[in-house]
């Protein structure tokens, strides 16, 4: 556990609109280093749109509250900033990128993050080789048995859902982050393609790492146990529990607990 | 770029005295004296293009006077190394190792600058123009500007027959193959000025050939004029792969027309790169004539600054089971324009015929514009007949996944728009022109 005072994610009161439609609506959550937290909640209730804001997609409106990362608001940094500072998003749709190869990209986005790294930490650092970093990324394709191929492939274009999300994994354990919020990380997959990818994940978990999982089922709770789990319905964090509350939710179903904070909605 | 004019006293107006001088510096057999000036004859008849033609409805040319642009007609042996030659434009293409080229040819208006070929198989020829017309004047009267851009094709193309100054010249026979490319450079050194440059590549049966055509000058105040014609034969079951990279400075009106006619079997892969010029009208032609042939025509265009490029491409089917796949994509910044036509044309008769025609264009801002024009034209019943347009700008989607992964907005749009050239880039076998590519895109995307 962390023994840093301020938390690493301190989300407050948090309002999100996208074309004038209020889609989060007043949204806290704080998660510490060496946690994993889920947040759980039926289709429309903002998960991925909390997910999207974090990561600093520019076409949500924060309207109110705020995103602290270790104390510092991180709302008016740019996405790319908030990636080189460590926050990560494992997409629920990565997007298809013609032309641009996969190996290319990860070099590229692997040599901003260390340098920004290097240059905030004050360390001299020098940036890996070709043939390092060609090194480093089989050694993780590998691990997550991601063909050779791929790295000659452009980015995502042909991959099936399950290789997307295996990439996903990929750029993750590449940019070592310290914060990775995971959007739907299991739709799609297969029973073994969601046992190579949470076995991944939680080879990736370390005590610096904080991880949001955001999910419909809890299907992928049986292979990456959280420590918290919340409850988001119509843009609010309604409940919050340990790993039970997803049992619980499960059992429950979405509809009687739609029920019971319809009025609250 | 250090080949300087030494003196202008030679500049002349476009009149026939100038086609007659111009012959005579060249020491030119009758016949082309007399083609010239039929050609001349044929350019005063016709009038200037207007926007009611089809081909000229989007292209403004008002402010265009060839007249006014003085042509040098004598001819001067340039002397010096090939190192200086380029000197001083290091952005523009380069010659390539010594070792990766079957021969190359540097012609500016002044006449041939330089001219090497290594040892090339026995009946291939890889001269300039001008002394293949005294020393193979049987292929040059045959193929030059005869059949596929004959001098009365249009206004331009017959000024282009009356006072065409340069050029390189390529024949390949029977059953020949040279892997290497022949590398052909044509310089505008004088500004103000017109450049006349020709391109004829005749490839015979059996044999296979790689040429490219690069055409370049640094930007300069005063405007100039150039034109360039480039005929392409391939005989029955010829091959040839043909590559133009035109980096005129940003003072040049450019017309260029270009026409291949491909035989039966045959086999054409084009690609036309469109960088500089401040005006550019192409004319890319493929005349599938042969049975079962095939044409692949590619291009670039990257405008920025106020360029005006339009392109106007054609194929040609005249035979059946041919094939023919064109992709132009190109993309334009800061108030660049450009225009595609393209038509498609199956005659009667072309069963079987399978074309392809796709025109993508990436528009990086507001001032910039992009027009697409695909056209059919089908008179057989038997066809496939594929065309699309799609005149787009970098997704924002796009831009958020790069930057999410740390890669600032700046590089991200770069990755992006290199990556929509990409695929085209990666069709030519030659890591060096990839190179210059890739580079040319990367300073045209700036940032």
């Amino acid at each position: 556990m962390s023994v840093t005072q301020v938390p690493m994610l301190e989300i407050e009161n948090l309002h999100v609109s996208i074309e004038d439609t209020e889609i989060l609506r007043g949204v806290n959550l704080t998660i510490n280093q060496g946690e994993i937290h889920a947040i759980m909640g039926p289709n429309g209730s903002g998960k991925s749109t909390l997910a999207n804001v974090i990561a600093g997609n520019p076409e949500y409106e924060v309207t109110e509250g705020s995103i602290r990362f270790f104390g510092e608001d991180i709302l008016e940094l740019e996405p790319d900033e908030r990636a080189q500072a460590g926050i990560f998003l494992a997409f629920q749709y990565p997007t298809v990128i013609p032309g641009v190869s996969m190996a290319n990209f990860l070099r590229m986005a692997v040599t901003n993050v260390r340098n920004a790294r290097a240059k905030r930490d004050g360390i001299d650092q020098k940036p890996f080789t070709p043939r390092e970093f060609r090194k480093l990324m089989r050694e993780k394709m590998e691990l997550l048995k991601i063909d050779e191929s791929f790295a000659t492939r452009y980015l995502n274009e042909g991959f099936s859902g399950g290789e997307k999300k295996r990439a996903e994994i990929l750029q993750m354990a590449l940019l070592d982050p310290t914060l990775a919020v995971m959007d739907e990380t299991d739709s799609g997959l297969d029973i073994d393609a969601l046992r190579v990818v949470s076995s991944q994940v939680n080879d990736l978990m370390n005590p610096n790492l904080g991880i949001l999982l955001i999910t419909h089922y809890q299907r992928l709770l049986d292979y990456i146990k959280p420590d918290h789990v919340h409850i988001m319905i119509t843009g609010r964090v309604v409940q919050s529990g340990g790993p039970e509350l997803a049992l619980e939710l499960e059992a429950k179903g979405y509809e009687k607990l739609l029920a019971e904070f319809a009025i609250e909605a | 770029m250090s080949v300087t004019a030494s003196s202008v006293e030679n500049l002349a107006a476009f009149t026939a005295d100038t086609v007659r001088a111009l012959s005579s510096s060249r020491n030119e057999p009758e016949w082309m004296l007399q083609k010239r000036l039929d050609a001349f004859a044929i350019y005063e008849q016709l009038p200037m293009p207007a926007r009611t033609d089809e081909e000229w409805r989007r292209t403004d040319l008002r402010m265009l006077k060839p007249e006014r642009f003085a042509i040098e007609t004598a001819l001067q042996t340039q002397s010096g190394t090939l190192e200086t030659i380029l000197s001083g434009s290091e952005h523009q293409m380069q010659f390539g190792a010594a070792d990766q080229r079957a021969g190359l040819s540097v012609v500016s208006d002044h006449g041939t600058v330089w001219h090497e070929a290594g040892e090339l198989p026995e009946g291939v020829i890889f001269t300039d123009l001008t002394t293949a017309v005294s020393e193979h004047p049987d292929l040059v009267r045959e193929y030059f500007m005869t059949q596929a851009v004959p001098a009365d094709f249009g206004k331009f193309q017959a000024l282009h027959a009356a006072l065409w100054q340069t050029g390189t010249f390529l024949y390949v026979p029977e059953g020949v193959t040279v892997d290497l490319p022949f590398r052909s450079f044509a310089l505008q050194t004088t500004t103000g000025t017109s450049l006349f440059t020709h391109s004829l590549v005749v490839v015979e049966k059996q044999a296979e050939a790689f040429f490219v055509d690069a055409f370049q000058s640094d930007t300069a105040e005063e405007a100039s004029f150039t034109s360039a014609v480039v005929e392409l034969f391939l005989a029955d079951d010829a091959k040839l792969r043909y590559v133009q990279v035109q980096d005129w400075g940003r003072h040049v009106w450019n017309f260029m027309t270009q026409r291949a006619i491909l035989g039966t079997d045959s086999e054409l892969k084009s690609l036309e790169v469109t960088l500089g010029s401040r005006f550019t009208k192409n004319s890319i032609g493929s005349h599938l004539r042969g049975e079962n042939a095939l044409a692949e025509m590619l291009g670039i265009y990257f405008g920025d600054q106020k360029q005006f490029f339009d392109h106007h491409t054609w194929q040609l089917h005249e035979s059946p089971y041919a094939t023919s796949d064109l992709e132009f994509k190109g993309a334009l910044k800061e108030g660049a324009r450009s225009v595609y036509s393209g038509l498609i044309k199956v005659e009667e008769g072309a069963q079987k015929t399978d074309a392809f025609q796709q025109n993508r264009n990436l528009v990086l801002d507001r001032t910039s514009r992009a027009d697409s024009i695909p056209n059919l034209e089908i008179a057989a019943n038997d066809v496939r007949c594929t065309h699309g347009a799609t005149v787009s700008q970098v997704e924002e989607e796009h831009l958020f996944y790069l930057e999410s992964r740390g890669i600032p907005r700046a590089e991200a749009q770069k990755l992006v728009v290199e990556g929509f050239f990409r695929p085209v880039i990666d069709r030519i076998p030659v890591e060096e022109i990839q190179d210059f590519l890739q580079g040319a895109i990367a300073r045209k995307v700036g940032y």
